[in-house]
């Protein structure tokens, strides 16, 4: 283990050349990219030592980010632009760091500090009307009652306190699909993503909107949920084939917000809806 | 039966009117929304992304000659080929020529692909393969055969060459299976025998010289239509093609058979078809290290890690090994040149592990020194090496480069039972050697031994099956005596495959019931506590045997068999044997008769215009000490044994000649201690060290990969991809083995 001389807060972005890596591929590629670009990271104890980056929260296989969050501990000090730079020189295509900032190296962890992540989505054969109707009802509920699939189990939980803002949005431009005839629509949603408190699943919302104007939703592109829950679940919703089929496709995590910075958000009237 | 209309127009590219800057094909890429369709479908999707560290995007406006590597297997298989990674890196060190890449689909996207209509596109710039102007395709086993048609049918590129148009890529293969390419010759516009690094070099010249990647506009109707032709017409191409040593190009011969059956001869149909092609050795292997800007792949693959190839040929002379008798002559990396290769790749891809590669890296000379090194440079990083010997010395290695904590399975490959059948096969060990090295790894820690045996063997009676359960037993035993309870023993038996251009390719497989005769006597007479054996079913065994030895008669079966559903036929889940017993029926064929027939020395086989250096005469004559069971020499220590290489090759060996060489060091003289000697005209060195290794050029073809992969392919599901796999950490380790001045790009001229 080596000592821990510097602490960065990294914001990242994850374009269309990365999305479809899962978490352990990502992290993989996180510290491949370290020792190209000859980063002095501080390891962790153990047998096999790993680089001591944490990320705030997983990225599911298939979802596009903006602002993601992770820290990285360093064993001896870099400036800024140094940082930056080595990052550059090490990181492959699709993934971009958008920001850093020198943390405190005694600051609390990072990932029990979420509280809530944004997510866009474009999904396909939906009416902008059905969906804000769906949206609105969706808001208006008291409960949610869901089944979430666990190691092949079925746990029954309530969606509605996890979802914190839900819209309709103009149809992201990037997603559109050469023969886009079929009806095509965003939707925009705040969910709460804490370590103890639980977190909203962006595919769990569109699952209730699609139940909601009666269509089923397909998983969403490159299997977002993962890949062994994306293959159970597909094998369920191709039953019912007589209903109309959403199409999600590029999900993207807008950003992953930390409780002060929500709060602050809050009190001075920022986004949320 | 992908619907998609050609040719695409020319889109908007960067050069517009800079007049004398020449234009090049440029179709537009499949548009994001469509790719994130069609993979928003399918599993593993990371597959088929792209945005690989160190994979290249080129403008194709401004790049002449564009080939598409297609690796008719999956990511994960393709992705750990070393040659690929090196001819990628070649053919994309010219800025005006550019290599992109595409891996067979999962059985998901294909279908997927034809569901949408969508043509399959190469990784990097998603354009359709058949977009491109030549498509490379690496063939290293036979059994990949069926995804070389759905790769060319999913891209849009005729099957055949006689349905090919003239805008179609020219289809190009290589590997090592093409050493007789005759069961897909109607596939293939052109085969490159041997190594690759230069011939490919030398192919793109030549349809750069020709004009093939032009492509000239048709009439004023063209301007709008987008019609356009190359710069030269498929045949002249090809004929030109076939002027070029190492490359054969089917379509200028065609094959007589005679009325029972047999093959009967090859008759060249154009003046420019040479009646025998040899295969090619790259130049400087020796000193000249390339492919070190490595692909890295995103997600995980089955050799994720960084490769140097430390030596290329192989002299054990084991008479069943393909790899071993084509690849031919031994050529050895300098240990300087590994050393600094070595970190060069670790830095040029931020790999944390590095496998010293070759058919055998116990045999490099200087493995140890560079090992050595290697460690005292780089102690964080793990190291590998696969390795054929069974003696102490490997043991001795391994044991120093393995991590001193857990310790999994070792693996020895004595391949035959008794002493007689070793001596059969020119496995030259003994039962007491065995036993040494199964007692020396038991003693360093190890409670679990591998050992690989193959069954049909030329020769093999019931008694030399038994001989397997017997050197097990005794095996176990010792294990018993170091560790109690924990030892085991775990037996791979595999189905011998005769391999062309060996001292076996005559020799037939045994039938399907004396094979499972063997392996049932086997089995009973092994059981027991900690003695467990695995088998695999020998029906790909036959196909490969019957695709390994065929001729031209085999192409119709394998276009049928595709047709009926057969793909990725190298993977358990999907392969079917009675799908291609029908293909064979329906064209009056049975696979036994190319598998299981012994073939009489002096009939013609339909391979024997091809050659790989080692010359036939060599063959016979070894064959004979086979059936003698007398061994022929390692010619790396012992006296050459005259095996045609440098007559057929023109390059000299440097073994056999100064009579028999040692090692530079020997097991114990040092411990683990060994002393690195240091780079040429470094004061540290002696004078009396071994300088004269890497002047002479000696060499000869290995498959066009160079790589120890797909030598270890023909038995995918019975081996491991390395031998006694292992890995070395040291606890000491700080990160100051990063000094070298080496450049990542190293001097990296080519051709």
């Amino acid at each position: 283990m080596s000592e821990v001389k510097q602490r960065w807060r990294l914001v990242f972005a994850r374009d269309e050349e990365a999305r479809y890596l899962s978490h352990l591929d990502a992290v993989r590629l996180w510290e491949r990219a370290f020792r190209r670009g000859e980063i002095p990271v501080a390891t962790s104890e153990g047998f096999t030592p790993r680089s001591r980056l944490i990320f705030a929260a997983p990225l599911q296989l298939g979802m596009l980010a903006e602002h993601e969050l992770a820290d990285l501990f360093l064993a001896e000090r870099l400036t800024a632009p140094d940082l930056r730079d080595r990052l550059a020189a090490g990181m492959p295509r699709g993934y971009r760091v958008v920001d850093l900032h020198d943390v405190w190296v005694g600051a609390p962890a990072i990932a029990p500090q979420l509280a809530a992540a944004d997510y866009r989505m474009t999904l396909l054969n939906v009416e902008r009307t059905a969906l804000e109707s769906a949206a609105a009802t969706l808001t208006a509920a008291e409960r949610l009652p869901r089944e979430r699939l666990k190691e092949g189990k079925s746990i029954p939980y309530d969606l509605r306190p996890l979802l914190l803002d839900i819209r309709a949005i103009p149809p992201d431009p990037k997603a559109a699909p050469p023969e886009a005839a079929a009806a095509m629509t965003s939707v925009w949603m705040r969910l709460r993503h804490t370590q103890d408190r639980g977190s909203g699943r962006a595919e769990e919302v569109v699952a209730a909107l699609a139940d909601e104007m009666g269509l089923v939703a397909s998983p969403a592109s490159g299997g977002v949920g993962g890949e062994a829950e994306a293959d159970e679940t597909r094998a369920e919703i191709v039953a019912p084939a007589a209903r109309a089929v959403i199409e999600v496709i590029r999900p993207v995590r807008e950003r992953l917000w930390l409780v002060n910075e929500l709060d602050s958000e809050a009190s001075s009237g920022g986004v949320v809806g | 039966m992908v619907a998609a209309a050609r040719p695409r127009r020319q889109p908007d590219t960067p050069e517009v009117g800079t007049g004398s800057v020449e234009q090049f094909h440029a179709p537009a890429p499949l548009s994001s929304a469509t790719v994130e369709r069609v993979l928003g479908k399918v599993r593993k999707p990371g597959r088929y992304a792209g945005g690989e560290w160190n994979s290249v995007q080129k403008d194709w406006a401004a790049t002449a000659l564009k080939w598409c590597f297609a690796y008719p297997d999956l990511y994960e298989i393709g992705m750990s080929n070393l040659g690929l990674r090196i001819l990628y890196e070649v053919l994309n060190d010219r800025s005006d020529r550019l290599a992109e890449r595409c891996f067979s689909p999962d059985v998901d996207l294909a279908d997927e692909l034809r569901a949408a209509g969508v043509p399959l596109w190469s990784i990097e710039t998603r354009r359709p393969l058949r977009e491109f102007d030549v498509l490379g395709l690496s063939l290293g086993y036979e059994l990949v055969c069926t995804n070389m048609l759905e790769m060319l049918d999913l891209g849009g590129i005729g099957l055949t060459t006689g349905e090919r148009s003239e805008s179609d890529p020219l289809v190009i293969a290589g590997g090592s299976i093409v050493l007789n390419p005759e069961p897909i010759a109607g596939f293939v516009d052109a085969v490159v025998l041997g190594e690759g690094e230069d011939v490919v070099i030398e192919i793109s010249d030549e349809l750069e010289r020709l004009g093939w990647h032009r492509r000239i506009r048709v009439g004023g109707i063209g301007e709008r239509t987008g019609e356009w032709r190359r710069g030269v017409d498929r045949a002249t191409a090809l004929r030109a093609l076939a002027r070029i040593p190492g490359v054969y190009v089917p379509s200028l011969y065609r094959a007589r058979y005679l009325a029972d059956g047999r093959f009967d001869r090859l008759e060249a149909l154009d003046a420019a078809a040479p009646m025998t092609i040899t295969g090619r050795i790259a130049a400087d292997f020796e000193t000249h290290v390339r492919g070190v800007r490595q692909l890295v792949p995103n997600i995980g693959i089955v050799f994720d890690r960084a490769q140097l190839e430390v030596m290329r040929g192989c002299t054990r002379g084991c008479r069943f090994c393909g790899a071993g008798m084509q690849s031919r002559p031994l050529r050895e990396r300098a240990p300087d040149v590994a050393v600094d290769a070595a970190e060069a790749i670790l830095r040029a891809t931020g790999y944390e592990e590095i496998g010293l590669t070759s058919l055998s890296t116990a045999d490099y000379t200087h493995v140890r020194e560079v090992a050595t090194e290697l460690r005292r440079r780089r102690p964080q990083t793990l190291l590998s090496l696969p390795s054929t010997r069974v003696d102490a010395f490997t043991v001795e290695l391994v044991d120093a480069i393995a991590p001193t904590g857990k310790r999994g399975g070792f693996t020895f490959a004595p391949e035959a039972g008794s002493q007689r059948l070793r001596d059969t096969i020119n496995k030259g060990v003994s039962d007491e050697e065995i036993e040494r090295c199964a007692q020396l790894a038991f003693d360093r820690g190890w409670s679990s031994i591998k050992l690989y045996f193959m069954i049909g063997l030329p020769g093999e009676t019931m008694d030399d099956v038994l001989a397997i359960a017997a050197i097990s037993r005794r095996v176990l035993q010792m294990g018993h005596r170091r560790h109690g309870g924990r030892a085991q023993v775990k037996v791979n038996l595999s189905t011998f495959v005769p391999k062309v251009m060996t001292p076996f390719q005559w020799d037939g497989q045994d039938s399907t019931l004396e094979i499972e005769a063997k392996v049932g006597a086997l089995r009973q007479a092994m059981h027991g506590k900690g003695l467990t054996i695995s088998w695999h079913d020998p029906t790909s065994s036959i196909l490969e045997a019957a695709l390994g030895r065929g001729d031209r008669r085999l192409g119709p079966v394998i276009r049928r068999a595709w047709q009926k559903g057969a793909r990725l036929d190298a993977w358990d889940e999907h392969f079917d044997y009675p799908t291609w017993l029908a293909a064979f029926a329906e064209a009056g064929l049975e696979p036994a008769w190319y598998a299981q027939r012994d073939i009489p020395t002096d009939e013609r086989l339909p391979w024997a215009h091809l050659g790989a250096g080692v010359s036939t005469a060599f063959l016979l004559r070894d064959r004979k000490r086979a059936l003698a069971a007398r061994a022929t020499a390692d010619c790396h220590w012992g006296p050459c044994a005259n095996c045609g290489v440098p007559a057929a090759t023109g390059f000299a060996c440097q073994t056999g000649e100064d009579g028999p060489r040692t090692l530079l060091v020997s097991v114990g003289d040092e411990g683990r201690g060994w002393r690195y000697i240091g780079p040429p005209g470094d004061p540290r060195r002696p004078t009396t060290a071994s300088s004269a290794g890497p002047n002479a050029l000696s060499g000869s073809g290995a498959d066009v990969d160079g790589d120890n992969v797909e030598a270890g392919r023909g038995e995918r599901r019975d081996r491991p991809y390395d031998l006694p796999g292992s890995e070395m950490q040291s606890k000491d380790a700080g990160p100051d083995g990063l000094a070298s001045p080496v450049e990542a790009a190293g001097d990296e001229s080519t051709g």
